[in-house]
């Protein structure tokens, strides 16, 4: 959940959740008994992923008053091995809702820490009981608050604060809520059950309230590789986006203040005397490769109006026009504006333009991108008809929606970064698909990176056939940043590639023992509802959905028609042995012998040989 | 009285002994290949549509050169294969024990040797094949239709059959005629006074025919095809017009199959062009006409849609191209109606044995 070097922020009240909780997935006691169990469960591996422990997680959903009818008041507590939260952040994180340190351009399960709280809130709003969290960060003390939410002012109100000795970290979290068990069950247990299937790695302990429990021992021993945060893909750029890039990538003028002016004459070290104009440019020259950006332009600026440090604490620098080569500026001792040339021949010329203007266009392709260099930026400005020196800070509204276009449809592009996300392997889940199935035959393949609307996905596939699978038909697991999908089956876009398949290509019939794992990995899941249940039916990703199951498909055929000469094989052998000998009865009536010929080698052969015509 | 107990005498016997050793070549064939190690195999010439071609100078349906080969090795033959050793077997005990079977009790006899045909027409087509094989029609095999016609007339056959061999008999001795079964088409044909013989397409007119004393007006040997002459009954027409000379003339409804029917008895059927000797060259076809429809102004109905498409697939057969055949399918083509041999009674019960048959009789002898 979250480390100490991790920063929070608090960015918006939970007034607005409290209205719109329905949105979130808590819209009846029994989805959001579900829900709740799903963001603490989700919360935990996360946390322990991020700091590579290999996750023990137990959750126990106990009754308040076993004897009472469903909806009721349920005890529901996750309890994790992970890095645990510092005492300090714990009031904030569990008390305020949209605190959470999953910002940033990588995968995670959860989204912005919002789930929990909510259902926190949720839990207070049913039972009016407060939430307990103990946490150990240090493996010295254990932390345990006893919290309400302030929910007009989305400020945690501390019941009770207490600490006590602990020797490994980890964080359980407990809360009250008005829950619907018989209901939520069924999907609570799958829940479980399937997200020990996407993660192998993971010891899980459920607890249900009639005492039973279930429990998934971890399968494989090693941890997939953690994602990092990663720079776009021009791929998933649009223009707005690119907009925004360019803002970020070109300098401001700086604002000339005192406390920028002491900062020139400090980097100069001139802090004394106030030196002339001339001066100052010399020293700048000596000293120039050590000065900040800042500074250089500030000194630059002051080239061209061959002013002093008294002079310019007198201006306001408006505008740097290079269009028109000039620099207009506000002098207040005067109260007028001024306007001075710009020498394109002078050597600060080049800082002043390349700070308005920003970088060329191949700089900026190469440095904000990712996994572009200088020759596929070359060939890319070659393609956009656009120059490669060309100052993206200068490029004109038609030229940037050119830019963007041309970002999507250049396919030299190397594909996407997948370090930012963390699929599975193929190794862990063909593991856990076999512990899980038992199955007679089993394939899985891990696609490589693509990308929708700039964020990268990889899409992760199994297939399993036979063995411990009962004969009720495919049947189809799905899971997004290895989070079980249970709800709205029927808009998903897996569902929707596995329907139309055509099986019987596939040498698959009837009502076959058939499963299908499919793992999406984004930064960015497309769901269709903010519930998180069914995934939106993007191009891009049905492709590769539709790859992995050809792939997949292609693989089980073999399996199936090895199968089916296996059968073959054996119907051959049953025939000959039935059929030649009766022949021979006939023959032998037919030539009028006494004896049967000698057709045991015939029988052999019959059975050995292969299918013909 | 005529007397044509030629040196045939023996002819069915003879067949019958050929038959044999050629059945028992076939199993030599077999037996020794197992011996060997060998996959067995039959050759079947091929009877798909391909395969069928029209002779102008046998003036019947033939096999073209293209054979089929059904092996042992193959293992989605091999349950053919095995029915139809099994039915050669089969075959080749009736024929030396003089026993007949049916088309349907051969589908049952199987099921005592294990070999499981799927339905009745899957062990028809074995038969079919059998007999392509060794080129021998079913009769031969002692294999017979359920449905049998019927013969009446001055004829003397004498029995070939088991237990009544030499024993002799006059086909006018019973007025609802013999059946035309195993017994009588193994029967070797002795003696006649029959001038003619007037195949019949329908049950009904027969018994008129033999009650209107038919045989004796017109010198007749009266066979009744019961529809589409069965391969027996056409097999016997033949060998009445080969072996006693007698002219062959048909009678059958005024509508395109009649002319079919007629057809059939004269030139064979697409469905046994692997077999010969089943059809009568010069048989005639006496009625009735399209243009006997006019004619003689009888009651008609009109042709359904089917009866109209049969008339132009007929059209083109390469036999329906000439003569009275081909005018007569145009001029169906044209009514399109028909009318039965019944039509004639609206003129009186005798009407067709009084005044259409003498008439028809005395038109055939110019064509």
């Amino acid at each position: 959940m979250s480390s100490n070097k991790e920063t929070f922020s608090q960015i918006s009240p939970s007034e607005f959740f409290y209205r719109n909780r329905d949105l979130a997935g808590f819209s009846n006691p029994t989805r959001s008994l579900y829900t709740s169990v799903r963001e603490f469960v989700e919360n935990a591996l996360d946390a322990c992923d991020q700091k590579r422990i290999l996750p023990d997680i137990h959750l126990s959903i106990k009754a308040v008053d076993s004897e009472q009818p469903d909806p009721k008041h349920y005890v529901l507590t996750v309890k994790d091995n992970g890095p645990g939260i510092d005492p300090k952040h714990i009031p904030l994180a569990f008390g305020t809702v949209l605190y959470g340190s999953k910002f940033g351009l990588k995968q995670a399960r959860g989204m912005f820490g919002l789930g929990a709280t909510m259902a926190i809130l949720y839990g207070q709003i049913t039972t009016n009981k407060p939430v307990t969290v103990k946490s150990c960060a240090d493996e010295k003390t254990l932390d345990e608050f006893v919290m309400l939410l302030d929910i007009q002012k989305n400020k945690p109100v501390i019941l009770k604060h207490t600490t006590k000795e602990a020797a490994k970290t980890g964080l359980s979290v407990s809360i009250v809520l008005e829950g619907d068990y018989s209901k939520a069950g069924t999907k609570i247990r799958d829940y479980v059950s399937q997200t020990s299937l996407i993660t192998p790695y993971a010891s899980i302990t459920f607890e249900d309230p009639a005492g039973e429990k279930f429990h998934y021992p971890r399968i494989v021993k090693e941890m997939p590789p953690p994602p990092t945060v990663i720079k776009p893909h021009p791929h998933g750029v649009d223009v707005e986006t690119l907009r925004r890039m360019i803002i970020d990538t070109h300098y401001q003028i700086p604002t000339v203040d005192n406390k920028m002016i002491e900062k020139v004459r400090k980097e100069l070290g001139m802090q004394k005397k106030n030196p002339s104009p001339k001066d100052i440019l010399d020293r700048a020259e000596k000293r120039w490769s050590d000065l900040s950006r800042s500074i250089r332009i500030v000194i630059a600026v002051m080239s061209f109006l061959n002013i002093d440090f008294e002079m310019l604490r007198k201006i306001r620098i408006d505008d740097v026009d290079i269009a028109n080569k000039k620099v207009v500026y506000w002098d207040f001792g005067e109260s007028q504006s001024h306007a001075v040339e710009l020498d394109p021949e002078s050597t600060y010329y080049k800082q002043l333009a390349n700070t308005v203007q920003g970088e060329t266009l191949l700089t900026f392709l190469t440095k904000r991108f990712q996994r572009v260099g200088p020759t596929t930026s070359e060939k890319f400005c070659e393609f956009a008809k656009l120059k490669p020196e060309k100052r993206i800070g200068s490029m004109t509204n038609d030229e940037l929606v050119r830019l963007a276009d041309a970002l999507q449809k250049f396919d030299e592009f190397l594909a996407p970064d997948p370090s930012c996300l963390a699929p599975l392997g193929e190794e862990p889940l063909s593991k856990g698909v076999m512990k899980f199935f038992n199955p007679e035959f089993a394939a899985v393949i891990q696609r490589s990176a693509s990308a929708y609307s700039g964020f990268p996905f990889i899409v992760e596939m199994g297939i399993a056939y036979g063995g411990d699978i009962p004969q009720t038909g495919l049947k189809v697991y799905r899971f997004a940043n290895r989070i079980p999908l249970l709800y709205d089956e029927g808009s998903d876009v897996v569902l929707k590639v596995v329907n139309e398949t055509d099986w019987s290509r596939y040498k698959v019939k009837g009502e076959p023992p058939l499963v299908i794992v499919s793992h999406i990995c984004s930064t960015r899941i497309p769901y269709k509802t903010v519930g998180k249940e069914n995934v939106a039916d993007r191009p891009e990703l049905e492709r590769e959905l539709k790859n992995a199951l050809q792939y997949l498909a292609r693989k089980l055929a073999v399996h199936m028609s090895r199968q089916g000469m296996a059968d073959m094989a054996k119907k051959r052998a049953n025939l000959y042995t039935k059929y030649v000998p009766l022949i021979a009865q006939f023959a032998t009536e037919l030539s009028g012998k006494k004896k049967e010929p000698n057709y045991k080698q015939l029988v052999r052969m019959g059975s050995e040989i292969e299918e013909q015509i | 009285m005529r007397l044509r107990n030629k040196s045939r005498a023996k002819t069915a016997e003879a067949r019958k002994q050929k038959l044999l050793s050629l059945l028992q070549k076939h199993g030599l064939g077999i037996y020794e290949d197992l011996d060997q190690g060998k996959f067995p195999q039959f050759v079947i010439p091929s009877r798909s549509v391909n395969n069928i071609v029209y002779d102008k100078k046998l003036r019947q349906y033939i096999l073209g050169s293209a054979s089929a080969i059904r092996s042992a090795r193959n293992m989605s033959q091999l349950r053919s294969y095995t029915q139809l050793a099994w039915l050669a077997f089969f075959v080749n005990r009736l024929v030396k024990e003089g026993k007949s079977s049916t088309l349907r009790d051969i589908y049952y006899s199987s099921q005592a040797f294990s070999i499981d045909f799927e339905d009745q027409p899957e062990s028809d087509n074995i038969i079919v094949d059998l007999e392509a094989v060794l080129s021998s029609p079913r009769e031969e095999f002692h294999i017979f239709p359920e449905e049998r016609s019927s013969v009446f007339g001055d004829l003397t056959i004498e029995y070939t059959v088991r237990g009544y061999e030499g024993k002799r008999v006059n086909l006018s001795d019973h007025p609802d005629g013999y059946l035309i079964g195993p017994s009588l088409s193994s029967a070797e044909l002795v003696d006649t006074s029959a001038e003619l013989v007037i195949a019949i397409e329908k049950g009904g007119l027969f018994t008129r025919f033999v009650e209107e004393n038919v045989h004796k007006k017109f010198k007749a040997i009266i066979v009744d095809t019961a529809g589409q002459a069965p391969r027996s009954t056409r097999n016997l027409l033949r060998r009445l017009n080969s072996e006693l000379s007698l002219p062959v003339v048909i009678l059958a409804d005024g509508d395109v199959y009649g002319e079919h029917i007629a057809m059939v008895i004269k030139s064979g059927s697409a469905n046994a062009a692997h077999l010969r000797e089943l059809t009568v060259p010069d048989a005639k076809w006496l009625g009735v006409w399209a243009t006997d429809i006019e004619k003689y102004k009888l009651p008609t109905i009109p042709m359904t849609e089917a009866d109209v498409k049969r008339i132009y697939d007929l059209q083109k057969d390469p036999r329906y191209q000439e003569g009275i055949w081909k005018k007569q399918l145009e001029v169906f083509l044209k009514l399109k109606r028909k009318a039965e041999l019944e039509a004639f009674s609206k003129y009186g019960l005798t009407n067709i044995t009084d005044k259409y048959l003498p008439a028809k009789l005395e038109e055939s002898k110019s064509l």
